[in-house]
């Protein structure tokens, strides 16, 4: 059993920071960017390392700038800011000073999604998968509990790369354990074998599905569960090895269904040369911004538990 | 290098420029014209430490030309100092070749990529913070137009380095007046760029950006007591060298007909070129 004790859910902050922290501690050349944007654990850091720490001010467009000049130098550079102004807000700078240089620095963006339910659209990332999946070189990985941002994190401080890691406002319940560890090549870790149906999904909607499919097995039906917490790059013949074996395939994802996660996963299909039956749930073109808690929300944006249980029922009939 | 040798380089580096580009049609001679003077004085004034055949010297400084469109300037410098072969040079742009019309970080010498602005003081920031957490004593050079001045990123990252004290890097805005469409002042004014620049903490110079005397003045100051950042407000003609170009917007990227280029290559002294 996995331990769930409210008090040791950490926020994935948290656990990413303590994960360069302590590389840090050794490590003079790692160099952590905040543009204002805090954490428990990043006080710590900018006490005990204040020369490894900058604060960039409210100017993301600098601190990636500053961030290619920085890594040239043979620094690691974390940068650090809420998801949806480390990402379009800059993403010029990030085309231009790391894409097109390849350079290994990793973007920390918290609140991925839907995570500020109640702020709206100016702190959701309904676009943010499409918009960094499209830039050459990178990496976009999404952890969907504090084991797996911890992996992750640990991974992004042994192994430089650009990398864009999508991290949850909120603490979630805890899904994995150490295992998590051997799924870091693949990009993806199957979370339950079913019979017909797979659904595919990433961060916090993942819960969502194993919650809907807690549900579907009360009802008899089996159903597949894949976290492809790397949408990009997408191990494609691996993926498709574990899903040949099913009819259909539902994406979930809490971003525009243009060019987002399950547009990354009809890709792979594609060039996987495999012929399933897709369907998608996420935010369709022309979606209304609306006040609501994050569950709300997805109620409203039709990615809840209830509509991925009738997404299945409905692949189920085919 | 005396000011009588760095006149002869700069009229060299025109020269070479002119045949780069008229070669193959390709390029913007005006925005780089309008900083040769900078550059040969950083190059060769003896101001910045550079390394023949060692692009990658760790000690050297860091020179970014971000206005994209002069970073073509560079390339004949840094063949001089056998970074790479010179005859890239008349390669300039073909498929395979090195040198393309923006820098690109692949070519010895080039410390970034160009072509989108406002990007080069943000990072020669990043350079010049490295070096001080390093305690390494290199600079950073970062030459930018005064129409690059209109992007915020540069107002950004002025803010950061005045702030950290980052004496380190050097801004040197090659003040042309011109961008594509017309007079900087006419179609939306940068105000007082040296205001500007002193309000957000550097220690700013103003001089005449052809002018030898001036410039290695203007440098001098680098290794001063001041704590702030310097920049250099260089004062220029766009197309300057070429009398039909100078001040004049619509050259920013027209390519020289058949009695402009004689015209040309008499302006600049030059007999004939394959």
């Amino acid at each position: 059993m996995l331990d769930n004790d409210p008090e040791k859910k950490k926020l994935m902050r948290d656990v990413v920071i303590d994960q360069i922290y302590n590389a840090a501690t050794t490590d003079r050349n790692i160099v952590f960017i905040s543009a204002d944007f805090g954490a428990q654990s990043l006080d710590k850091f900018r006490n005990e390392l204040p020369d490894q720490f900058i604060h960039a001010g409210i100017s993301e467009q600098n601190m990636v700038d500053l961030s290619s000049g920085l890594s040239i130098s043979g620094k690691q550079v974390f940068l650090y800011a809420m998801a949806p102004f480390i990402t379009a807000r800059c993403y010029e700078q990030i085309k231009c000073s790391l894409s097109a240089m390849n350079l290994p620095v990793t973007l920390i963006g918290v609140g991925v999604g839907l995570g500020y339910d109640h702020s709206t659209l100016t702190h959701f990332t309904p676009e943010d998968i499409a918009c960094m999946r499209a830039l050459n070189g990178i990496e976009i990985l999404s952890p969907s509990d504090q084991k797996s941002a911890e992996v992750i994190a640990a991974n992004a401080v042994t192994n430089p790369a650009f990398r864009y890691l999508r991290l949850e406002r909120n603490a979630h319940d805890q899904i994995y354990n150490d295992e998590f560890i051997k799924c870091l090549d693949t990009g993806f870790y199957e979370i339950s074998r079913g019979d017909r149906v797979a659904i595919v999904s990433y961060g916090a909607l993942l819960h969502k599905v194993i919650a809907a499919r807690d549900e579907l097995k009360k009802a008899g039906l089996e159903v597949g569960v894949i976290d492809l917490y790397r949408v990009k790059r997408i191990s494609v013949q691996k993926i498709f090895e574990y899903l040949s074996s099913y009819k259909s395939l539902l994406t979930v994802e809490e971003h525009i269904l243009d060019g987002g996660f399950g547009g990354a996963v009809l890709e792979a299909l594609a060039d996987s040369g495999l012929q399933m039956k897709v369907k998608r749930l996420g935010l369709s073109d022309g979606f209304a911004v609306v006040n609501g808690d994050r569950d709300q929300l997805h109620k409203f944006y039709g990615v809840d538990t209830g509509d991925i249980i009738s997404a299945v029922m409905e692949l189920e009939k085919n | 290098m005396q000011i009588n040798d760095l006149e002869n380089k700069a009229l060299w580096l025109r020269q070479e420029l002119w045949k780069m580009v008229m070669r193959k049609g390709k390029g913007h001679i005006p925005s780089a014209f309008s900083c040769v003077e900078i550059l040969i004085a950083l190059y060769y004034g003896g101001f910045a430490k550079v390394f023949p055949g060692e692009p990658k010297h760790p000690d050297r400084d860091r020179i970014i030309v971000s206005k994209g469109h002069a970073a073509i300037a560079q390339y004949p410098i840094l063949a001089d100092y056998g970074f790479f072969d010179k005859s890239e040079l008349t390669e300039y742009t073909e498929p395979g070749g090195l040198l393309g019309m923006y820098a690109d970080f692949r070519i010895p010498g080039i410390e970034g990529i160009s072509g989108s602005l406002g990007h080069g003081v943000g990072m020669g920031a990043g350079y010049a913070w490295a070096a001080r957490s390093n305690q390494s004593f290199h600079k950073s050079f970062v030459i930018v137009g005064d129409g690059e001045c209109y992007e915020g990123s540069i107002w950004e990252s002025a803010m950061f380095a005045a702030h950290h004290n980052l004496k380190n890097l050097i801004v040197i805005v090659d003040c042309n007046e011109l961008c594509i469409l017309g007079k900087t002042d006419e179609l939306l004014s940068l105000g007082d760029l040296k205001s500007k620049w002193m309000s957000f903490g550097w220690e700013v110079a103003s001089v005449n950006g052809h002018s030898f005397e001036e410039l290695l003045r203007a440098f001098s100051k680098v290794d001063s007591k001041s704590k702030k950042p310097l920049v250099i407000i260089a004062n220029t003609i766009k197309g300057s060298g070429i009398s039909f170009m100078e001040g004049k917007a619509e050259w920013h990227n027209k390519i020289p007909g058949p009695d402009e280029l004689s015209q040309g290559n008499a302006e600049q002294g030059i007999v004939e070129f394959e």
